[in-house]
């Protein structure tokens, strides 16, 4: 694929981790072109979340080297800060500002962080909340929104510092099975508009139709990757085909 | 001598003796919430000598009594070299104790934030600085409105610590002794006190709740 080709803006070179005894990345090395939609799966416990952590430096590494933009990630500080800005993140557990509306959730980061004028700010955040479909939400707080609601306002959070890159880790994990496909429609929609992502997911058909590559873990270690469909009609360790099965058949 | 008789003789020092007590309790309410404020920050800086000298702060002026606080600051300090006021001595020490206490309750309230919020405030480009403004703080002190609260009414009990030392005018519980000095007036006197105590509690704590269930994150 020609998008394999191009010059990476996620870069991981022979990073490794530990928690204490436990080994949790070893020796990962990934490429993520610009535009790419790669899908990180593997059993629980396998890193990947970790691995998607790293990307923006909420998880420090022991050894190896991250670059983004083919710069190596700076020390905490205001480097990382403004690192951290082109970077958008969704977490499992969504993570609003409890105490802060839907709408001054979004336009925190452009206010304090780009410093553009608050007025421009929001009417930019309502656009977004109205793409994700939840902008007559926007005068609520977090906790009088559903999970898929809350989900939507992250991504709109994320999206409203025009970042360069998105980091999904497990953006589905929390939600009600009704729940889950309006925040994966969403994420469709961004890849579709050509946005770089790295989801950790357990969203199989999402992994299959949205991804450009497959990157399968277990133990801390890159098993295998490939393009969806060899991955999942023809995997080939047997790790994968072990986990393929464990998932199926429900 | 009746409470009654007490107030008509003593009624206008009383006033006097009470406002003393409110604006006491004032400043060192808010000293002490500014200095837990930063006293909090410390203990939850990146840096960690900043951490330790933030706990040993608190840990320090939490574990001694106020009044033994107070005989320091009264008869030490002038050994150093440092001659302050009677006033500015009580101030001092119930502002320092009350910061203490201030600071494990923001750290209660900090601890109800939860890491998720930070790392979320991190992944958009918030700086330390950033974060301590706009999420830790405001989240801590409009979750611990009620701690606050008691904390509020504690300030106003611990000024009577300045029956200690000879105040111009004296607060609620010297006041006691200046009219006990000067007539027959016994319990009376007390009961005159502890009414204007016990007022001024009853309604911080009605304030205290009203506020709280105004500001009060739903989670």
């Amino acid at each position: 694929m020609s998008i394999q080709t191009s010059m990476p803006i996620i870069s991981m070179r022979h990073v490794d981790k530990h928690f204490g005894q436990l080994h949790v990345l070893r020796d990962i090395n990934l490429d993520v072109a610009k535009g790419e939609v790669v899908v990180l799966i593997g059993p629980s416990g396998s890193g990947k979340s970790t691995l998607c952590r790293t990307i923006n430096r909420l998880e420090t590494i022991d050894s190896g080297e991250i670059l983004f933009e083919g710069k190596p990630l700076p020390q905490e500080g205001k480097e990382l800060a403004a690192m951290r800005a082109e970077i958008g993140m969704v977490f499992q557990s969504f993570n609003l500002f409890a105490h802060k509306t839907i709408l001054d959730n979004v336009t925190m980061g452009p206010v304090e962080v780009l410093h553009r004028p608050r007025k421009e700010a929001e009417a930019e955040a309502m656009e977004l909340l109205d793409r994700v479909g939840v902008a007559a939400q926007a005068h609520k707080v977090p906790a009088q929104l559903s999970g898929g609601q809350q989900q939507r306002v992250a991504i709109a959070r994320s999206l409203a510092m025009h970042p360069k890159a998105m980091l999904f880790d497990e953006p589905t994990s929390a939600l009600d099975p009704e729940m889950i496909n309006e925040v994966l429609d969403v994420m469709v929609e961004l890849a579709g508009m050509g946005m770089t992502m790295v989801v950790v997911t357990h969203e199989m058909n999402f992994a299959r139709r949205v991804s450009n590559r497959v990157v399968f873990m277990a133990d801390g270690q890159i098993v295998e990757q490939n393009t969806p469909d060899e991955f999942f009609d023809h995997p080939k360790s047997e790790r994968a085909k072990d986990f393929l099965d464990s998932i199926k058949g429900h | 001598m009746g409470v009654s008789e007490v107030f008509a003789e003593f009624g206008d020092v009383y006033l006097q003796s009470l406002l003393s007590t409110w604006l006491m309790t004032a400043v060192c309410f808010a000293g002490g919430l500014a200095l837990g404020i930063l006293a909090t920050v410390l203990r939850v800086s990146p840096i960690k000598p900043l951490r330790v000298a933030g706990d040993i702060y608190v840990q320090l002026f939490r574990n001694i009594p106020t009044v033994s606080l107070l005989v320091i600051f009264v008869y030490a300090l002038p050994y150093l070299g440092l001659m302050l006021s009677y006033r500015t001595c009580l101030l001092a020490c119930v502002i320092l104790v009350v910061s203490s206490f201030a600071s494990e309750n923001f750290m209660s309230g900090i601890n109800a934030i939860g890491a998720g919020q930070i790392e979320a405030a991190r992944s958009i480009g918030l700086s330390f600085v950033q974060i301590i403004r706009l999420i830790v703080i405001p989240q801590s002190l409009r979750t611990t409105v009620l701690p606050m609260t008691n904390l509020l009414i504690a300030t106003l009990l611990t000024t009577a610590m300045g029956s200690q030392v000879p105040l111009t005018p004296p607060e609620l519980t010297g006041m006691v002794n200046y009219v006990n000095s000067r007539s027959v007036a016994g319990i009376s006197a007390f009961v005159l006190s502890a009414i204007c105590y016990a007022g001024t509690s009853v309604v911080i704590g009605f304030l205290g709740n009203k506020l709280d269930e105004k500001v009060r994150i739903v989670r």
